[in-house]
């Protein structure tokens, strides 16, 4: 039958020739980049100045690529955006539009030698203890247990992996989606939670270690004398998420990610963690990085919002403006194509087109312009650059070019 | 006078009040299942209850069970979406199961265009499936692998003789343009698909047999926003289409409330409040249904909602509180909620709920 046959150059498989080209280029840039993550080098090499004093991340032009057998994957493909001072930045995109791997790369928690940071660089800014030539902490001098702190800024994607104990954990912790996989069900949760005050406190013992451990619990609302000597499978999924936090929190960070912290809750659990997560961000005088799907999560915590699609930014800006003004057709298809609890919603959804770009061979042009239901012209170009609407609105889109030579 | 009706605390024996609950139950479940069928209606459910056995004995008696739908009612009529909404546990996907005869229900009626299915057997289900069919959440699991989607498509209609077996091909390209796929997806396998495409697939497959009633368990939970989005005007679509009914089971009320005419509200097996879109979403009357609305998040940064908090953690489904199975989270909860299970009643045309606080107003 003439509808079955494909058309010309449209197959879905590779060849063998291509297979075996893919393999040995992807084996020769996963040992470069493997060397260079496992590298030897003085902290000079990779300590590095904000170019903000104000925030306390700064993501640049990051690349971070998976070589798998199809092809190489740009997972993150030149991604920019900064975490100020106790703000809540959240990050929202479909599934397989980069976020979560941002997120990693920033934890150094890319799976290698498949995944690896390939370009770009992560400034992050660390209060931490100053040490002397034997790497010990400097006691505060007349003090037994204060230590002298020192700020440093690191650029974490050049950091070599052996080092990077300095910053994961300790200044930057992370709350993951699926709190039954994070936690060791062989532990209880006493002895997980005091695991991270003896790594990262030094010469913290048992029983500070205990002290601290219940302090956290009551931090998160969870009465200590219950759950400190329990394994995770006795406690509900509410229960094992505020564990997490209390364990991200323990070791006092500056930054907690916390990649959909409650995307496997129920809403009314959710609504608990979400009010929890925005009464610590006060307590601990931090900033959160928030990774979600949701835009209502989005729209009740964050204080700036970065919108991300096939691996780029295409908008980023303070809540109001993303949500009240959005720019990018992308972000417009995505507000209007959910539906509201209000109940003239009409009887059709707004729905943009077609799927997210095979993430192998990438086109030249505007990754959404075959969805884009404004695109002219001019989008079969290059890839838009960002252009700046307001001081902190930008937008990834050739509809405002003009705007910006006029302006 | 008032004032000692206040400091007066009513002492309440429990065991006495489950048993004289359960006495008053039992005669009005009777009484309600004798009633002639609604002609009206495709699907009619009674006082469904599922229970599955925990503990058995040596001789396989069961000693301990658990309830998991317990006196679940409603009626839909063709072309009609009711959703079922609750929180994990609560026994929605269960209902939707013991509706298909998935799970053998425990006790109550199913009522399928106009014959009693509760007590068919395997072999007279057969008749009756191609007329009801489901539409699972993870489109990921439920498609066989090694099968193209021609394969797919075409089996039920072949097992059930829609059309004669030349014109299946046909038939089967017809509705996949029907459900938004490409003719030549027909030699494909499921891998080759992204998550929305397939469960287009699951789709067009449910609807191969040209069925009355679909029922779709959280169809659009393991999808994108933009995806879910198409999923569901391509639900909305064939349903004006093909009149169908559908049964749609999500936890997420905005999607719900986009789809359903009706909505059933479920608690720890039991149903809190049942109505009509409008009733619920307008003028809410169980406490549950309530917090359960302000819990969502407002996609609207400058909309300050003020949020019925609730406390603690869902109870365990095996070991539900005793009285209201809500009292133990209710910010409204009395003493009598503790003890005695409130009714369920109608307030108003064709909106129920289950709670104290509203029988004594």
């Amino acid at each position: 039958m003439s509808i079955f046959k494909k058309e010309k150059g449209t197959r879905n498989y590779l060849t063998n020739k291509e297979i075996k080209a893919i393999a040995k280029s992807n084996a020769q840039e996963m040992k470069r980049l493997e060397a260079y993550k496992n590298r030897k080098c003085e902290e000079s090499e990779f300590l590095t100045e904000m170019k903000n004093p104000e925030n306390i991340l700064e993501i640049e032009d990051l690349h971070t690529s998976f070589f798998t057998e199809q092809g190489v994957v740009k997972a993150v493909n030149g991604v920019s955006y900064d975490v100020p001072k106790n703000a809540v930045v959240g990050v929202v995109g479909e599934s397989g539009c980069g976020k979560s791997v941002t997120s990693m790369s920033v934890m150094r928690l890319i799976q290698g030698p498949t995944g690896q940071i390939v370009d770009g660089s992560i400034r992050f800014k660390s209060h931490e203890y100053k040490r002397n030539e034997k790497g010990e902490p400097i006691l505060k001098a007349g003090s037994t247990t204060e230590y002298e702190m020192v700020d440093k800024v690191y650029d974490i994607a050049k950091m070599p992996i052996h080092e990077i104990h300095r910053i994961r954990g300790k200044q930057i912790a992370m709350i993951f989606q699926e709190p039954m996989t994070s936690l060791n069900p062989v532990f209880t949760i006493g002895e997980q939670l005091d695991e991270v005050t003896f790594f990262h406190i030094p010469g913290a013992t048992k029983e500070m270690a205990k002290a601290k451990s219940e302090e956290m619990l009551r931090l998160v609302g969870i009465i200590p004398e219950n759950v400190y000597g329990a394994f995770p499978h006795e406690l509900s999924g509410g229960m094992r998420q505020r564990v997490m936090i209390a364990m991200a929190l323990a070791a006092e960070p500056r930054l907690i990610i916390a990649d959909e912290p409650t995307t496997a809750l129920d809403v009314t659990i959710q609504a608990q963690i979400l009010d929890l997560l925005q009464d610590i961000k006060n307590k601990i005088d931090g900033s959160i990085l928030l990774i979600t799907h949701d835009l209502g999560v989005i729209a009740e915590m964050a204080d700036y919002v970065v919108v991300m699609y096939a691996g780029k930014v295409i908008e980023k800006g303070t809540v109001y403006e993303i949500f009240q003004d959005p720019k990018h057709p992308y972000t417009i298809g995505l507000q209007k194509s959910k539906p509201t609890m209000n109940l003239d919603d009409g009887t059709e959804l707004y729905n943009i087109p077609g799927n997210v770009p095979n993430p192998i061979n990438m086109p030249g042009y505007c990754y959404f312009k075959e969805r884009c239901a404004m695109c002219t012209r001019k989008c079969s170009g290059d890839y838009p650059g960002m252009v700046q609407v307001s001081p902190t609105h930008f937008v990834a889109c050739h509809l405002y070019d003009e705007e910006k030579n006029n302006g | 006078m008032a004032d000692t009706k206040e400091n007066v605390t009513p002492v309440y024996d429990d065991a006495a009040l489950a048993a004289e609950y359960l006495a008053k139950r039992q005669a009005r479940i009777e009484e309600d299942l004798k009633q002639p069928f609604d002609p009206d209606c495709i699907l009619e459910v009674r006082h469904l209850r599922k229970c599955f056995p925990m503990k058995k004995t040596f001789t396989g008696k069961v000693t301990r069970e658990l309830v998991a739908v317990d006196d679940v009612s409603f009626k839909l009529k063709s072309g009609e979406t009711l959703g079922i909404v609750g929180e994990s546990g609560c026994g929605k996907t269960t209902t939707g199961r013991a509706i298909l005869k998935l799970h053998e229900p425990s006790g109550g009626q199913i009522i399928f265009n106009g014959q009693d299915i509760t007590h068919f057997d395997s072999k007279q289900m057969r008749q009756i499936r191609k007329e009801m069919q489901i539409i699972f959440q993870d489109p990921y699991s439920s498609l066989p692998p090694r099968d193209t989607v021609g394969g797919i498509l075409s089996e039920p209609v072949e097992v059930h003789g829609i059309v004669p077996k030349d014109q299946v091909k046909d038939y089967v390209l017809e509705l996949m343009e029907k459900c938004g796929l490409r003719d030549y997806y027909f030699e494909r396998y499921p891998h080759e698909f992204s998550g929305g495409q397939r469960q287009r697939i699951c789709i067009a497959r449910a609807l191969s047999v040209n069925p009355k009633l679909v029922i779709c368990d959280e169809p659009v939970s393991a999808l994108d926003v933009s995806i879910q989005a198409q999923i569901i005007n391509l639900l909305k679509k064939l349903q004006r289409d093909m009149n169908l009914a559908y049964v749609f089971i999500s936890h997420d009320l905005s999607v719900v409330k986009f789809i359903s005419d009706k909505i059933l509200v479920m608690y720890l097996g039991a149903v809190m409040e049942f109505g009509t879109k409008e009733d619920i979403f307008r003028s809410p009357l169980h406490p549950y249904t309530k917090a359960l609305f302000s819990a969502v998040p407002n996609p609207d940064p400058t909309a300050k909602t003020e949020r019925i908090k609730l406390e603690g953690d869902i109870p365990s489904p095996a070991n539900p509180p005793k009285g209201c199975r809500f009292h133990t989270r209710c910010p409204y909860a009395k003493e009598i909620c503790k003890h005695v299970t409130p009714e369920y009643r109608q307030y108003g045309e064709g909106h129920f709920a289950a709670c104290h606080l509203l029988e004594q107003e």
